[in-house]
């Protein structure tokens, strides 16, 4: 029969996959789909440290780290995805015969993932955070998303390939014209050999990252060196060492009655395999403990902090850190947008926790992760594709999502106010201005009415026109130009509002902002503002509204 | 022996039929059926009242569904529903106009009616929002769909093209026999309005081509060379009087619906019937509208045309 501890891991691992499913407009108003992102400590420490803010979404892991203290590191064994993940790559991976596995064995490099978390917290104090990098949930949401989500869809779409011409045979009519949209993420190799690394240190010993590595588990350690329930071993045990051997984390001492709590995960595997049935867990405290389960010296622990501390500052005086206060914004990059509602960049990057959630989530594929755009810690963070698609003026999931608030939840209300850019017509290449073509595919899409045909002089045809204070920047006109390769209109970061608190929508208002055009049936299609303004309006009396002939 | 489904008598017996069905879609090529002839026939009708009402009604003045629509046959109506906005906004076709029509061909005893755009937004949105889906959900064998896949369309040539030669179209529009047209009838910033034979634009998988390399107004005419509508609605319940295609614009409220077999004429007809950015224009004032009355596609000179006007 499956253990108990197996079942669980295996349900609630199906319920990560539901919800990440589930994280796609429209959203379900519940369950959360972003909950177990919630639950990790180390994004939960992490970007309360680096923000320098408590984070109420994230608070939710204070209730892992409290329950650490009663049941042990029962988030390792039953919750966390990447540990269900490694569980079955070591089961896939495990070799016949396992060297030595005792707690005394390897317990040097256990000492790793509280360096890693003293190197993280010297980080976050100085500012800057890396949990994106370690925190396993994130790690586990990331490469589902963006690695494994578009896998399944292309699957099913050859299947649907496959199948087509034979659903009219099975009653499958409904199904001959499904064609699943299959969304492509930028990254995504990186994100799976990096993925595809930590699964692979399963060679060298079972749940290599959980016991050396993974910083949240150095977290949850620290409060589950003594918890309340805990491995028990009888009288009846004859020494044979077969617990000591299949323990996954090695949390087992080779005098096999003691067990180093820190490291155990509950997973009962050791109560499974015994075959005198001596193993069991209770809630005691009647049992002998480990002298210095834990002893990794102040010194060193001091180090690692430092160094992480100088790996940060280190970071934050490359060139194209767009991170601190002081940042050469000249140097960012003017292809750089950010989803609506995102904090002000410095504290955009401290609370971005790379989980590619908004990414999964996003409507129409734009947000797109990106690599060094935003500077070498920006790695990973999320980024408006406009030439890919637009942003749908409809759709507000990626703030809803966000489990750290780096993207702000928006009302669809307020997210039309969210300006994330401009658009800029590279006229040198508009085939209206340039060629004299009449097209103004970039007037017919935009949703907020900020582009319009114009009669210019010198110019035989209509040209669009961009009215900026209208413009939300949402990329639709850059996505659906026609002209080959690079778009000849562009959304820029110019003008973009990035609100840390407050409405939107009273920023527009103070700014002059007019996205109101969208909600209601308007008639200012003409453009008052651009006539006049730019003195190039055609003074003709009353020219036709374009695309009339002359009545002859 | 464990026992299938399907021996191999059925399988090629199957097999057979794919390939006919296939054979037959190349034959069809831009051959819809016509109507049955009528006696004297209105050329036009222009019914009012609201929407769903004033639909039945035209089709009811236009000789009845019976007459487009025969018993088995594969239909495909193609509304406007590339804008994800509400009704009002006269972006989209009339959800209420599309229900009835599709009830209607339903009643005559389709096989099935496809309700087919290419949406230039997302798909889901435009088909959610426009209330296109939600007002065909409970008939059967009908599906709204928003198609923008490559492997949904197939090459078509285009004999009478003076600029657009051949363009990729719904493999379901060429399978079907009957195209039913309902437009909403909106103003459009390159072409004037935006009315049936603009609307076929919504058939074809790249229309990139259209606005980049030829000359917009011919290439849509070249288009209606093959994408003949069977039958011609166009929703003026309201009209997009300015800010077309995607709006938000100017509304007019109309409560009229045209009906014809020629599109031509149609077109012709919503364009003088309606008010556009505050002035009135005649049909050949559009120049799609004059060329394909040029080419022989239809009739523009609606004065001399019987127009039969009804209340629905």
């Amino acid at each position: 029969m499956i253990r108990f501890q197996r079942f669980l891991q295996i349900s609630l691992f199906a319920l990560f996959v539901f919800l990440l499913w589930l994280a796609a407009h429209p959203l379900p108003g519940w369950p959360e789909v972003d909950l177990f992102l919630r639950l990790d400590p180390l994004i939960s420490l992490g970007s309360m440290a680096a923000a320098r803010a408590f984070i109420p979404r994230v608070a939710w892991a204070f209730i892992i780290v409290g329950l650490a203290l009663f049941l042990g590191r029962v988030f390792c064994g039953y919750l966390c995805p990447l540990g269900a993940t490694i569980d079955f790559a070591d089961w896939v991976l495990a070799k016949k015969k396992p060297g030595e596995n005792g707690f005394e064995g390897g317990r040097r490099y256990r000492l790793l993932k509280y360096f890693f978390l003293a190197g993280l917290a010297g980080s976050a104090l100085a500012g800057l955070s890396w949990v994106f990098l370690f925190s396993p949930v994130s790690l586990a949401t990331r490469f589902y998303s963006l690695v494994i989500y578009p896998l399944v869809l292309l699957v099913s779409n050859i299947f649907l390939d496959v199948f087509r011409p034979v659903f009219p045979y099975l009653g499958l009519d409904h199904l001959a014209l499904v064609h699943l949209n299959v969304p492509h993420y930028n990254t995504n190799l990186f994100v799976f050999l990096f993925f595809s690394a930590v699964l692979a240190l399963g060679m060298i010993r079972p749940r290599f990252w959980c016991r050396n590595l993974c910083p949240a588990g150095a977290v949850l350690a620290v409060f589950s060196m003594r918890p309340l329930f805990r491995r028990v071993v009888s009288d009846r045990c004859t020494q044979c060492g077969k617990c000591v051997r299949a323990c996954p984390m090695g949390a087992i001492s080779g005098d096999i009655e003691t067990t180093a709590h820190s490291e155990c995960i509950t997973c009962l595997k050791c109560e499974e395999v015994c075959p005198e049935k001596a193993v069991s867990f209770k809630v005691t405290r009647k049992v002998p403990v480990l002298a210095k389960e834990v002893d990794f010296g102040r010194r060193k622990i001091l180090g690692a902090g430092a160094a992480g501390m100088a790996v940060a500052a280190v970071t934050m005086t490359n060139l194209y850190h767009l991170h601190g206060k002081e940042s050469p914004r000249s140097l960012r990059s003017s292809r750089l947008i950010r989803p609506p509602g995102s904090l002000p960049e410095p504290e955009f990057q401290d609370r971005c926790v790379r989980c590619g959630e908004c990414v999964k989530t996003c409507l129409t594929n734009t947000l797109q992760p990106v690599w060094f755009e935003a500077g070498l810690a920006g790695l990973w963070t999320p980024k408006v594709t406009a030439r890919l698609a637009g942003c749908e003026q409809a759709c507000a999931a990626c703030g809803q999502v966000c489990p750290t608030g780096a993207i702000r939840p928006l009302s669809l209300d307020e997210k039309l106010f969210a300006k994330i850019g401009t658009a800029r017509i590279e006229k040198s290449r508009c085939i209206a201005w340039e060629q004299d073509k009449k097209c103004l595919i970039c007037d017919e899409i935009c949703p907020y009415n900020a582009i319009s045909s114009q009669f210019v002089s010198d110019h035989p045809v209509t040209v669009p026109v961009i009215d900026e204070n209208k413009c939300n920047g949402c990329g639709y006109c850059e996505n659906k130009c026609p002209v080959e390769g690079e778009s000849a209109i562009l959304v820029e970061p110019l003008g973009e509002v990035r609100l840390a608190k407050g409405s939107y929508r009273e920023n527009a208002r103070e700014l002059g902002l007019v996205f109101h055009a969208k909600t209601e049936v308007r008639d200012d299609f003409i453009l008052e503002s651009a006539k006049g303004k730019r003195g190039q309006v055609k003074p003709a009396e009353k020219p036709l509204p374009p695309g009339f002939v002359v009545d002859p | 022996m464990k026992r299938t489904g399907m021996n191999r008598r059925d399988f090629l017996k199957m097999s057979a039929e794919c390939a006919a069905y296939t054979a037959a879609t190349v034959a069809l090529t831009g051959v819809f059926k016509g109507a049955e002839a009528a006696e004297q026939g209105p050329d036009l009708v222009v019914s009012n009242g609201n929407p769903g009402p004033a639909t039945r009604a035209a089709v009811e003045a236009m000789g009845g569904i019976g007459r487009y629509v025969r018993p088995k046959d594969k239909v495909v109506i193609k509304p406007n529903m590339s804008f994800p906005n509400p009704p009002e906004w006269g972006t989209t076709t009339h959800p209420d106009v599309v229900r009835e029509l599709t009830a209607l061909c339903l009643k005559a005893g389709a096989s099935s009616v496809l309700v087919l755009d290419n949406p230039l937004r997302n798909s889901e949105m435009c088909l959610e929002r426009s209330g296109l889906r939600k007002a065909c959900a409970n008939l059967p064998e009908t599906q709204v769909q928003g198609l923008t896949d490559r492997r949904f369309f197939q090459e078509v040539k285009i004999p009478q093209g003076k600029a657009l030669t051949s363009t990729m179209v719904m493999k379901k529009v060429l399978e079907a026999d009957v195209l039913i047209a309902v437009p909403v009838a909106k103003s459009h910033s390159a072409t004037g309005v935006s009315l049936t034979m603009k609307g076929m634009m919504g058939l074809v998988y790249d229309r990139r081509t259209f606005h980049m390399d030829l000359d917009l107004d011919v290439a849509v005419v070249d288009l209606c060379t093959v994408l003949k509508p069977t039958l011609t609605i166009i929703d003026a319940s309201r009209i997009l009087s300015e800010g077309g295609p995607g709006g938000p614009g100017k509304v007019v409220h109309m409560n009229k619906i045209i009906a014809s077999t020629d599109f031509v004429a149609a077109d012709a007809m919503a364009v003088e019937m309606g008010t556009w950015y505050g002035r009135k224009f005649k049909g050949h004032q559009v120049k799609q509208i004059q060329m394909a009355h040029a080419r022989g596609l239809g009739r523009i000179d609606i004065a001399s045309l019987s127009v039969k006007e009804v209340h629905g």
